[in-house]
């Protein structure tokens, strides 16, 4: 027996188990006699979560590498377009209270910082208007491309809202299809160690023991490896993001040609907030709260308030999904010969689609660095632990700024939110900082940060955040520059809101006559 | 507004056509679409590119006449500057429209001629008469319905054509950049063709299957209208003198 890592084995199925089978089986050549073999175990019994609706624009890309083609995943995934998040009611909580996160950069950002150009205007025109165009497009329902454009390019930059159980069964048929991935339908009853502590295989009830030369945990909250078998501790974070329990609903359109929001919109209530995502086919919405502060009669209640103005009566008796939710994720994430992916390493709330994107780059750098063999898989692990715990602890800054910028004193739940002790001191240092100087490159650690300082800026800036003119000059100060920037921004607002078509519009072209290759 | 009608012997019975071409009478348009049947002759006169369909993203091949929106550089007042007019300028003022009829329960899209009223190509005392006096298709409209019908066969056999040069990743995109004499530029990005290279290193049952469907033809002919490029730009530099 050498040591060598060839047989790759994934234990789970719903989204994780096959963005991460995919991603590993196309860049190892899976579908080869000389590239790694991957097998993913799923059990018939389990019924995958399938929340996680929304992207990053990552999964462009990692579709891409995937050898998907961008019209069979609309066609087949209930996908549509997004392009960023509105905030409505997270400072005033008044009517006319909201800002975008747009997934565009603002305008000029690799030349210029606009933010201090921009503060002293900032009541007359909004950071995000007036740095960039999307959210102009996602106010007038505009799509981020054209029929013209080849798939996966863009005009303003998309991620995507999808139907997770469809993209499941997607991914899966083009795992098992294209990418040579073996896929073994089958309960695992039992994990069996190797000697030195690694996992040797799994039973399965009919398919007897799977062995493996890397094990990948991709079973959501029952974490059956990491969890269950090493024991591994969970970090808890609900003392910094308080909310520990969703319920979700499907909202069906009342008209097939209804608009579809091209952006997430997420609400503030009074203990936590809706989120509302728009499908091809109908709408996701749920109420993510902290159960501390509110009851769940209570959350239901404001629920079925919110799709109320939609469905009418219809709002009363329409069907519930109540999904508990741990914040916080495992002490570390590759343990001996197994990682977790997924919400078997974690999770905190559906803020801002850290899931998935957290999924993608777990995948990527696996399958990156993958372990030639066992004796260099320690090394791999250690660095993969080291990445990860930072980039969640920079996901729990990023979800916490959302918070603790806010306005609002009307419940106990925002006033909790902005305590001291609630926020993290890393982000109490960056705040302090921001006070006099806006987040620009440097303030962050990584060159591969999971949010980028335009996304603080977009945050900060949308929630009325002030940092102050700096009193003495600067070299690269260049106020030419930045008028010039703003008024580039203001005339590619309205080029594209001239010639970008209907969101809906566009979807229905695609599924009908597909995106060109090039 | 074009007025688009289906053409019958009673409603349009006096009507004539203009069948000239000039500044006045014929679209200003900087291409038309070609077929693959006609390939032969555009390729002796224009430069054929692919280009996508507004509407629908799906590629299309055209004969390009002009460097810039509404040029048609061949369109003088003394008339069309070429020996060949692609089919889906010759068609005008009528174009192919669809009927439902239903045959044994069948319902069929059969095709039909339509006209468009509103062309000022329309007349009543001059031109060609469409319908013979007794309400028979004149000579001249037989030859348009045999053109009417050519496009829509060629519409098909050019699409299967596209769909086969995208299968092998034989079309690029290509940016045009031409300087004129008076040191003007033009820039069209908007443009496709077929990758030389790519072609050259097919492999040799895929040259067999694209020769046996009259495919390797057609690729030679896109190639060979390259030069109708500097035609073009001829044409450009001498209305700057």
């Amino acid at each position: 027996m050498d040591n060598l890592v060839r047989e790759i084995t994934i234990v789970g199925g719903g989204t994780a188990g096959w963005l991460t089978a995919g991603v590993i089986a196309a860049e190892h050549m899976a579908n080869s006699d000389s590239g790694v073999k991957v097998t993913l175990v799923e059990s018939p019994d389990v019924k995958p979560i399938g929340v996680g609706e929304g992207t990053w624009p990552t999964m462009r890309g990692t579709l891409q590498k995937m050898g998907i083609n961008e019209t069979e995943f609309f066609r087949e995934c209930d996908a549509s377009f997004k392009q960023g998040a509105k905030f409505a009611k997270w400072v005033t909580g008044k009517d006319d209270d909201f800002y975008y996160h747009p997934l565009v950069l603002p305008e000029g950002y690799e030349k210029i910082n606009l933010a201090p150009y921009w503060q002293p205007e900032s009541d007359k025109v909004s950071f995000a208007d007036a740095v960039s165009f999307q959210g102009h497009l996602c106010e007038k329902g505009l799509a981020p491309k054209q029929i013209n454009t080849p798939e996966y390019a863009h005009v303003a930059n998309y991620a995507y809202h999808l139907d997770a159980g469809k993209f499941s069964a997607f991914l899966q048929k083009h795992c098992t299809e294209k990418l040579g991935v073996r896929h073994v339908l089958d309960h695992v009853t039992l994990v069996n160690p190797a000697p030195n502590g690694d996992i040797a295989s799994v039973s399965t009830k009919q398919h007897g023991d799977i062995t493996g030369d890397l094990f990948i945990d991709c079973t959501g909250f029952h974490s059956l490896l990491l969890g269950n078998h090493y024991n591994i501790p969970f970090i808890s974070k609900k003392h910094i993001l308080f909310n520990d329990t969703a319920l979700a609903v499907h909202v069906p359109y009342q008209t097939e040609n209804d608009a579809i929001a091209s952006h997430t919109i997420s609400t503030g209530q009074s203990a936590g907030w809706i989120w509302d995502i728009g499908l091809p086919s109908r709408r996701g919405v749920g109420h993510v709260f902290s159960s501390a502060h509110t009851t769940v009669e209570k959350a239901e209640k404001e629920l079925r308030d919110y799709i109320r103005p939609t469905l009418g009566k219809k709002a009363d008796v329409i069907s519930i999904r109540k999904i508990p939710i741990n914040p916080g994720h495992r002490e570390v994430f590759w343990h001996k010969n197994c990682v977790a992916v997924g919400l078997s390493a974690g999770f905190l709330e559906p803020l801002e689609a850290s899931a998935l994107v957290l999924v993608e780059l777990s995948a990527a750098m696996i399958s990156e660095q993958l372990p030639a063999n066992r004796d260099v898989m320690d090394i791999v692990a250690k660095r993969f632990n080291k990445k990860f715990l930072y980039r969640w602890d920079r996901i729990v800054d990023f979800l916490k700024l959302h918070y603790i910028l806010t306005k609002r004193t009307d419940t106990k739940y925002w006033r909790d939110n902005c305590l001291a002790e609630s926020i993290p001191e890393d982000l109490q240092t960056l705040l302090t900082l921001w006070r006099y100087e806006s987040p620009w490159q440097l303030d962050f650690d990584h060159a591969d940060e999971v949010f980028p300082s335009a996304s603080y800026q977009y945050v900060l800036y949308g929630m009325g955040f002030e940092t102050s003119a700096r009193r003495t000059t600067r070299r690269s100060d260049n106020l030419e520059l930045a008028q010039m920037t703003f008024q580039k921004n203001a005339q590619l607002t309205q080029k594209l809101l001239a010639g970008l078509p209907n969101n809906r519009e566009l979807i229905n072209k695609i599924k009908q006559y597909g995106l060109q290759k090039i | 507004m074009p007025d688009h009608q289906l053409l019958d012997n009673i409603t349009h019975k006096d009507v004539h056509v203009i069948t000239e071409h000039s500044t006045q009478l014929s679209d200003k348009s900087s291409y038309s679409h070609v077929f693959i049947s006609e390939f032969r002759d555009v390729q002796a006169h224009y430069p054929i590119f692919f280009q996508k369909n507004p509407q629908t993203g799906q590629f299309e091949a055209i004969a390009l006449f002009g460097l810039a929106g509404e040029e048609n550089l061949f369109l003088t007042d003394a008339g069309w500057q070429a020996n060949y007019l692609p089919l889906s300028i010759q068609r005008r003022p009528f174009l192919i429209g669809f009927q439902e009829n239903t045959e044994d329960g069948v319902v069929n899209e059969e095709p039909v001629i339509h006209i468009d009223m509103d062309s000022p190509r329309i007349s009543y005392n001059q031109g060609e008469a469409v319908f013979l006096p007794q309400g028979g298709q004149s000579p001249y409209l037989q030859q348009m319905a045999a053109t009417l019908m050519a496009i829509h066969q060629g519409h098909q056999q050019t699409q299967s054509f596209i769909e086969a040069l995208q299968q092998r990743d034989l079309l690029e995109s290509v940016e045009i950049k031409v300087t004129l004499d008076d040191n003007s530029g033009h820039a069209m990005d908007f443009l496709y063709t077929i990758n030389e290279e790519k072609v050259e290193q097919l492999p040799d049952e895929v040259i067999v299957d694209l020769q046996r469907l009259g495919y390797l033809k057609a690729i030679h002919m896109i190639l060979a209208s390259m030069p109708n490029m500097s035609h073009l730009i001829e044409l450009k530099n001498r209305l700057l003198k």
